[in-house]
Formats: C-alpha cells, structure tokens, sequence
C-alpha cells in the first residue's frame, strides 16, 4: 500500500480541508458531504457542500457523533441515485452502516465515494455540548495518544477503527503517524484515480502506520473480549436482563437514531402488532399478579436485536441517544457478535455479501434442526 | 400474528388456562407445559391434523397457530410467545427440498439459528424452541414430535417469563 504525507499544523481537520478542497477543485467531486460545527459550537451537523469555501470550515473527525453518517445519506438518497458525484467524509463505522442500509435498498451508492480516518472513538455527546471547549482539548488529547477518558463504551472496543473491511475509496491514516503529520491513501481504485487528479502524488510506503493500525487492533480487540465476557455474565438471564434495562423509559430514541433501523413504520410503535386491548390487559396481569405500564419493554429490546443485530456496526449511536443511559450498544455488541460470527458475517464490509437471512445454503445449519 | 386477531389469539392461547389447568400465579398443581406450535400449512399442518384423525396419542399441550409458510415465522413471533409465557415454541415446517415455495425453509433453518443463537447468547433457556420438519404424510412423527417436545419441556419446568411482572 502507499500513500502520501499530509501536514497537519492545524489539526486534522484543517489537514483533510485542504484535501478535500483539492479534490472539489480538480472537479471529480461535485459535492461533499462532511460533518461541521454548527453556529453555536455546541454540536456538529452534516453539510452537503457545493461551495468549496465552505470546506474550510469543516470538521472530518470531529469528537462527538450526533448524527450516524449513515442516516445523513440515506436521506440524501431518499428519492433514488444522486446524479452527481459526491464524497462522504464518514468514521469507518458510518460507512458500514451505509453499506448496510445499501444491502436494505435505503441507500443507493451510485456516485456516492467514501472517505474514511482512523477513528479514536467518539466522547458522549451529552458531554460534549455541556463544554465543547474543554472537550475540544480532551479529545486532540485522544487523538495525540490513542487513548483517553470520555469515549462512548463501543468505542473503547471497536476493532474496525481504520479501512481494513471497510469499503471506502479514500482513507486518513493517524495511528502512529508523527505529530502534525497524517497519511492519505487511495484505498479503491477510484480513490487513487480520484487523488491522481487533484495532483497528490501517492508514492510514499504507508507500512509503518499499517503497524501501528495492528498494534492498536490487537489492544482494542483485547478490551473487546474482555467486557464482553464480564457483560456476559452480568446480562445472563431474564432477571439480569431486567436490570440491566430496568432504567429505560420507553421513549424507542436507541432505535430512531440507529442507523440500520430504517423500518417507517416501526412494528414495536405500530398499534396492531403490540398493543393488546384493556380486556387482555387485564388478564394478563390477573395471570401474573401484575404487569408492567408502559408494556413490551423486553420485547423492544431482543426485538431489536432480533431484527438488526445482524447489521450492527456498534456505532454506540443508540446508547448516545439514550437519555436514561441504558447500555443499549454493549448488549448489542455482545449478542451481535456471536450471531455475526455464526454466519461468517462481517456487517458492511462489503456489498457483495448477501444479510444472512436473506440467502441460504441447502446444506447448513443442521445443529439448529431436528430432521 | 399478521393482524390483530391472531396478536390477541396468541396471547389469549397461552394465558387463558385450559379446563383443568391453572396458572402457576393461581396456584396450579401438576405443572402442563403450554407449547405454541407454528406450523407451516401444507407440511406440518396437515401433519398435525393427521395425527389427530388418526387418534395416535399425544399430549394436548400444544396451541397449534397455522402459517402459509415456516418461513412466515419472524423471530420475533416466537419471541413474543416466549415472552407471553409459553413454555415451549415449535417451528415446523415442510422437510428441506420439500417446501411449497421451494425454498422457504431453508429461510426459516437460518432465521431459526439466528433466534436460537440470540437466545442462548443472553442466557434464555434455548431449549425451549425448536425447529422440527415434519411432511403432510406423517402424523407419526408429528405425534413424536409433540411427546418428545413436552417431555423435555416438563423436565425443563414452567417459563419463568410467566410470572415476571416488570418484562
Ligand atoms: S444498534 Fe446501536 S450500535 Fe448497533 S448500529 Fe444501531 S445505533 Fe449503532
Ligand atoms: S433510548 Fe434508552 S430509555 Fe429510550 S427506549 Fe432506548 S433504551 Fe429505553
Ligand atoms: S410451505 Fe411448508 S415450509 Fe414452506
């Protein structure tokens, strides 16, 4: 692999402007569509620019994930294909949820490109836009040492923090580059011919930072065993489980933010599907003694795992967005990662790769059976 | 469960004691596992029903919910049963190869190994689903099916989903 030095004096973010700006003059790129702070400094949005000045402004990795990247496109492409070229500036677990919902048919890819950074983590928003200043400070602190406090939990424990399984055309590669410098790559051939044309010449050996990416890979996969098997033990069973959710208020925001769920009319909102009337309400709690109002909390959450852990990409927006602090994501991993692996399935990491419900092999499985 | 109607049968089905059987909540004596059985229309189905003209012996202890196909059965239908309180919850459906849609089963095996797997994973008693094909032709094994199922679910005692009150 190779790549190409970029100077960072002014930060990442001004660092991967500059690179965009090239690519929006060399006119391969008609828009881009980046995350920027909005007026008030308190949060970060996603823009769609058209203007390349506007670029300046703009922040690529920035500390917090308000919005899942994922969920930003797939409004842009709402109505079918954007019939001009744009780029996504995304965190790689951004892009796979786009991958995900392209497979779903919420997305469509045509003339989308992506470009992707190593990604430290994300701080909880909730802390962010409390004081954005010292945040700011906090994470370039992240970002110096690849470690820190204030990182959403599935952070602390992603693996796929940089491009390897993650399909984009352009990668930012910070782990382990000197300070003030970072690498550029044409991971896709599209992406290098995209760099060939803004003039960045991508001739330099990147084997250096593909073994600092490892090194950090080994470590955060070492966390991920690690709390996954102490969550394990903590959430086996209906008792725990019922602890471990007792707190949420039934507000469905862990599902309105996530990016996989893309369902308009959710089942577990729909009136048909889980509302029962009084006369079965009633014997249910003469059944039981008693049951629990608003109702269908458990049903919520293993629903929804049912339905998308499969996709997960453990972006953690759903624990970010919940306003009672329920460990929504960490429960995903856990029971995402077991059922990923019982079909070999890596989600986003290509959209070659069928959603393992919708294929099948006519010899499989047959531990599951009883024939 | 694709309206209403077959949302409150299902419930209904499990909570509404049969002659005989009361809740454990009430005090019931003899523990009687309540199966939900989805069964696939033109296989098990007819399975079931030719075990019962035949009048071959089996336990009365399941709820059978008839679909057009295994591949109908959202995991979530049987989650829902599982949480409503049944004991046990069956999928059956045609023999792979044999399905009516051609190849709606071998939908179901994945999606069945995905509604184990979750199960298993947050440590929720996978042994009380199962997935069983069993053809139009034989009410044997549907019978078989039934005996064996009901045993182990005996042996496995009453879902303590049941009587959870905050779920
Ligand atoms: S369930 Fe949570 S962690 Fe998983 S993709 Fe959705 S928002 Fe992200
Ligand atoms: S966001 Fe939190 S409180 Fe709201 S439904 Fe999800 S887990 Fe419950
Ligand atoms: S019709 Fe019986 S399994 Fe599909």
């Amino acid at each position: 692999m190779t790549g190409a030095t970029i100077q960072a004096k002014n930060g990442v973010n001004g660092a991967v402007s500059a690179v965009l700006k090239s690519l929006k003059d060399s006119g391969c790129v008609d828009a881009v569509l980046v995350p920027t702070r909005v007026k008030s400094g308190e949060t970060f949005v996603y823009l769609l620019i058209r203007n390349p000045k506007m670029l300046d402004s703009c922040a690529p990795l920035p500390p917090v994930m308000p919005v899942q990247g994922a969920r930003a496109l797939q409004s842009l492409t709402r109505h079918g294909k954007v019939e001009q070229t744009v780029l996504c500036v995304m965190r790689p677990c951004e892009v796979r949820a786009s991958i995900e919902l392209a497979k779903r048919r919420q997305v469509d890819l045509e003339n989308v490109l992506f470009m992707s950074l190593d990604c430290p983590g994300a701080l909880r928003t909730r802390d962010y836009v409390n004081d954005p200043e010292a945040l700011d400070k906090r994470y370039q602190g992240i970002l110096n040492n690849w470690e820190g406090d204030g990182l959403r939990p599935t952070c602390e424990t992603c693996v796929h923090f940089s491009c390897e399984d993650v399909p984009v055309d352009l990668h930012v590669g910070l782990v382990g580059t000197k300070e003030e410098e970072a690498v550029i790559i044409g991971v896709s051939k599209r992406g290098e011919e995209l760099l060939d044309k803004a003039g960045i010449e991508c001739s330099e050996d990147v084997s250096a930072w593909q073994v600092e990416v490892e090194k950090a890979r080994d470590k955060k996969a070492g966390n991920r065993s690690k709390v996954v098997s102490e969550l394990k033990d903590k959430a086996a069973g209906m008792d725990n489980l019922g602890l471990l959710f007792a707190d949420c208020i039934n507000c469905h925001n862990c599902m309105r933010v996530c990016p996989i769920c893309y369902c308009r009319q959710c089942f577990f909102d729909s009136s048909d599907q889980v509302r029962l009337r009084a006369e079965d309400y009633f014997a249910k709690a003469q059944a039981r003694g008693g049951i629990r109002f608003p109702g269908d909390m458990m049903q919520f959450h293993l629903g929804r795992i049912y339905h998308m852990g499969l996709s997960c990409v453990g972006c953690g927006a759903c624990e970010d967005g919940c306003p009672m602090d329920v460990p929504v994501s960490q429960v995903f991993a856990f029971a995402g990662d077991e059922v990923q692996k019982t079909f070999d399935y890596v989600p986003g990491r290509s959209t070659d790769e069928p959603i393992p419900t919708l294929t099948y092999e006519e010899d499989e499985l047959h531990e599951y059976e009883d024939a | 469960m694709a309206d209403d109607g077959a949302a409150r049968q299902l419930d209904k089905e499990i909570l509404s004691p049969k002659p005989g059987i009361q809740s454990p909540a009430e005090g019931g004596g003899d523990f009687q596992p309540r199966i939900v059985g989805f069964l696939c229309n033109w296989c098990s189905y007819a399975g079931a029903d030719l075990a019962g003209v035949t009048r071959l012996k089996m336990p009365p202890s399941m709820v059978a919910i008839r679909v057009m196909c295994s591949s109908r059965v959202d995991p979530l239908f049987v989650l829902k049963a599982f949480l409503a309180g049944a004991d046990g919850v069956l999928v059956a459906g045609c023999h792979p190869g044999d399905c009516h849609y051609q190849t709606g089963n071998y939908y179901t095996r994945r999606r069945f190994a995905l509604t184990l797997k979750v199960l298993e994973e947050l440590g929720l008693e996978a042994n009380r689903v199962r997935l069983s094909w069993v053809s139009a032709s034989e009410g044997g094994r549907f019978a078989e099916v039934v005996t064996e199922f009901t045993e182990t679910i005996r042996k496995a005692g009453p879902n303590p989903a049941k009587t959870e009150v905050f779920l």
